[in-house]
């Protein structure tokens, strides 16, 4: 019900939007936005909050600086993102792990109004240079005849990552088997030999791929990506796994309606500038970062919802 | 090479301004790293927008030089306080704080002072010469192996118990179960959460600490209403005399080792050196039971280190853009943001910027014994006024200190929960360094020992037969039995000498 009221009055305030934004900004916003997020400072959230915050100063005269509260799943920071006042100060940079929280009963998406989805990124399978397996073809086939015995690193139990390997298994019918690690630890561990492969984004990966060290055998995406024209991705393979992490920007639920128009308003223009295009291309994510608005990225994380929620079924990650 | 470090140089000496960046950095940085709360890692974080005006060069230059002061800064408010500034000071508290307590602060911090600066130089011209075989050789490091580091840092525990191995190995044991809190490392279920969901964060290790070392000592010292009695008095630092320095010369040069080798393995990084060289220091010293107690080997071997594991923690980072540790990751987003692609062609393609911030860390580790002393002089002051006034002072700064961290409230409630606890664990005379250790390691072994039997399929033979985790735990093994060995001989030894005089 609820999330049929904002999606209705976001298809309604979409409409108006690019018109308005200068105009309001006189009276809001008057002073800083804080964004709190689940990871790491330094890390590709934490970036991506300040990458989008620097146009954003320029256009709206105030700043948008990330708060970092990690760990526990995530809750803590929705805990603190729900205990601060609604007045248009504080958003939520959300992911698949929001999405992922909400199908394991631990969050409430309705208690956020998306404001905008801006990055999506595409995940791979790489392996390390001394592996034996040259394509996708012949990983497949070895998982084939030998269920569960090929090992894949991926950061966070549970996660995005542990969701998308899910899918991969459910799509080929073979059996590859995740372990989890932090994100340094997947890395050094696939080089060392010590897992067979992981599963991680272009960006992060690009400098191990471009000395060589690692090599991409497929990409979780609809395209090919440009700059690897020779990695097929898994659905021209028959298999439907297009999962990709996303970053998106999201207000409590009970935003005022004119702050939300606002800041869509100041987000989308700040996206737009060439300082933000410029870093969202060192990391590779252009080929399908498209800005969705408020009403869209509502649509979009009700699909996700039902995507997820099939995958962590099928992996008995629900109750 | 000597090309490289030509580059170098002639950029550092065309832009005198960077040694204007370096004295920042590392003053910044102690500042951070003194502050509970303020750790390197905000410290670093804290600068990165900064960096936006300066070339990628005088950038990095400012990050390494505030990594490398604020692991030292941590140890001021360690030995001073009882209360670690920054996580990889933690350790350093065992035995600073009760050599200041002695009536010997500044001996303490003048050891800590010079056993960073030691470990720091070791740890930058470890980087130096051999960082590409070294992050090589990390690589060969998997769960298995990470697994055995633990375990023989944790057997280690059964040395500490000041005389009882019982004592030590149960406070370790707790330590061990306390780290289980929260969500599980391998499958992300529900663990001791009893449908909390607050505590799916677990105990963290930062306010465990805080609360049993902080804050059970001022409950500690209320109770005891000897406000005047041991004041620490000496708060002068001086470096220690050649004799003394001499005689922790294996310490320094185990620990700086143990701690650039952990430094350069992703994902452990200080704090973890600076315990296990703790372990190894009681492990090899003829009289393992005075550590705890104020021995100088016990403040120089987590602090050289802690120092060495910086320069160690740089390796994986600009061999393969592998950060390893918090702080270098943090430090792997700041060189993104300049548009730099950390990996393995790093060091060819940027070789100037590798080799100036080479060079300037081995010019931080200077600066910080120059600065090192001025801060501890000042952090020394505070100790003039009377305990009525700094020890709810101190309560304050643990509060703020661990809400700071993470902006998380139910860590405030966690270590609140530990001050009581550990208040309990010193009356009972449980030794807290067990306890702590069983915190830290404990987590490490049991992800690793996880990780490593899913990759073999629950084969436990192909677990251990692999040659380094055989190595390690076969040692672990011999230490537990030593140790159990060395308290019977000792209680024999008594009786025999009891017998002789009665």
């Amino acid at each position: 019900m609820l999330s049929l009221k904002t999606a209705t009055m976001a298809a309604f305030m979409a409409g108006t939007t690019l018109a308005v934004p200068a105009a309001l900004a006189q009276d809001y916003p008057t002073r800083t936005i804080e964004v709190i997020h689940s990871y790491g400072p330094g890390g590709g959230t934490d970036r991506f909050i300040r990458a989008v915050g620097v146009p954003f100063e320029e256009i709206s005269g105030q700043s948008m600086v990330p708060i970092s509260i990690q760990g526990g799943g995530g809750m803590p920071a929705y805990a603190n993102f729900q205990q601060r006042r609604v007045d248009g100060y504080t958003l939520m940079a959300i992911s698949p792990d929001q999405i992922i929280a909400h199908v394991l009963g631990r969050i409430q998406m309705d208690s956020f109004q998306p404001l905008a989805r801006v990055q999506y990124d595409q995940g791979m399978i790489l392996v390390p240079e001394s592996s034996p397996f040259q394509t996708i073809q012949d990983f497949m086939a070895h998982a084939r005849e030998n269920p569960g015995d090929l090992t894949v690193g991926i950061t966070n139990a549970a996660g995005f990552d542990d969701t998308v390997m899910g899918l991969w298994n459910i799509e080929t019918g073979a059996e590859v088997t995740t372990v989890p690690f932090g994100s340094s630890e997947m890395v050094s561990n696939t080089l060392g030999g010590q897992v067979d492969a992981m599963h991680e984004e272009y960006g992060p990966a690009r400098g191990l791929i471009e000395s060589g060290d690692m090599r991409p055998l497929v990409v979780f995406s609809d395209e090919r990506l440009p700059v690897l024209p020779d990695v097929p991705t898994a659905v021209e393979l028959g298999y439907d796994v297009t999962l990709g992490r996303w970053r998106a920007f999201a207000m409590p639920a009970d935003a005022d309606p004119a702050h939300v128009e606002t800041l869509y308003g100041l987000v989308s223009e700040a996206v737009a500038t060439d300082a933000y295009q410029q870093i969202q291309e060192q990391a590779a994510l252009q080929y399908r970062s498209v800005l969705l608005g408020p009403d869209e990225f509502q649509a979009f994380i009700e699909s996700e919802i039902e995507v997820y929620t099939r995958v962590l079924d099928a992996l008995g990650l629900t109750d | 090479m000597l090309e490289a470090y030509g580059s170098a140089i002639a950029y550092l000496f065309g832009n005198p301004s960077s040694f204007l960046l370096i004295i920042f950095s590392v003053v910044w940085g102690i500042a951070f790293g003194s502050v509970p709360g303020l750790t390197g890692i905000v410290g670093v974080a804290l600068l990165i927008p900064f960096t936006f005006v300066f070339d990628p060069t005088a950038g990095l230059l400012l990050l390494s030089g505030v990594y490398v002061g604020s692991t030292f800064g941590g140890s001021i408010s360690a030995i001073l306080f009882n209360t670690p500034g920054s996580p990889e000071a933690a350790c350093t508290a065992l035995d600073g704080y009760p050599m200041a307590k002695k009536g010997q602060a500044g001996k303490a911090l003048g050891i800590a002072l010079a056993s960073s600066a030691i470990g720091g130089i070791f740890g930058t011209i470890v980087l130096m010469l051999l960082a590409p075989p070294m992050a090589q050789f990390a690589l060969n490091f998997g769960p298995p192996e990470y697994f055995a580091l633990a375990v023989l840092g944790i057997t280690a525990i059964s040395a500490i118990g000041g005389g009882s191995v019982l004592k030590g190995l149960v406070a370790g044991l707790l330590g061990l179960g306390i780290a289980t809190v929260g969500l599980d490392p391998i499958t992300g279920t529900e663990r001791y959460t009893f449908g909390n969901l607050s505590l799916l964060t677990g105990i963290s290790f930062v306010p465990a600490i805080i609360g049993t070392f902080a804050l059970a000592e001022v409950l500690q010292r209320a109770g005891e209403r000897t406000s005047t009695a041991d004041v620490i008095t000496d708060v002068s630092t001086k470096l220690p005399s050649m004799k003394e320095f001499l005689a922790t010369r294996y310490t320094l040069l185990r620990s700086s080792s143990i701690g650039a080798f952990i430094g350069a393995l992703p994902g452990v990084g200080a704090t973890t050196a600076a315990f296990i060289s703790y372990s190894e220091a009681v492990r090899w010293s003829k009289r393992p039971q005075d550590f705890g107690t104020g021995v100088a080997e016990g403040i120089a071997a987590p602090e050289s280190a802690n120092n060495s594991a910086v320069g160690g923690s740089m390796i994986p980072l600009l061999a393969l853009g592998i950060p390893g540790s918090a702080t270098t990751a943090v430090m792997l987003g700041g060189l993104t943001i300049h548009g730099i692609i950390p990996g393995p062609l790093l060091m060819e393609t940027n070789t100037q910027l590798v080799y100036t911030v080479f060079i300037g860390m081995f010019i931080a580790n200077i600066l910080m014994l120059v600065f090192g002393i001025r801060a501890a002089r000042y952090f020394a002051l505070v100790l003039k006024a009377p305990y009525a006034l700094v020890g709810p002072a101190i309560v304050v700064l643990c509060m703020t200190g661990v809400y700071a961290l993470n902006s998380n409230i139910v860590d405030v409630g966690v270590m609140l929960a530990m001050g009581a606890f550990g208040f309990l664990l010193r009356k009972l005379k449980y030794p807290i360094a067990s306890f702590v250790i069983g915190l830290v390691l404990g987590p490490i072994a049991e992800r690793s020992l996880r990780q490593g039997l899913v990759i073999s399929d629950y084969d436990y033979w192909d677990f251990v037969s692999r040659p380094i985790t055989a190595v390690l735990l076969i040692a672990s093994l011999v230490s537990l039995i030593y140790g159990f060995y060395g308290q019977w001989k000792r209680h024999q030894d008594a009786q025999a000498a009891k017998m002789a005089a009665g």
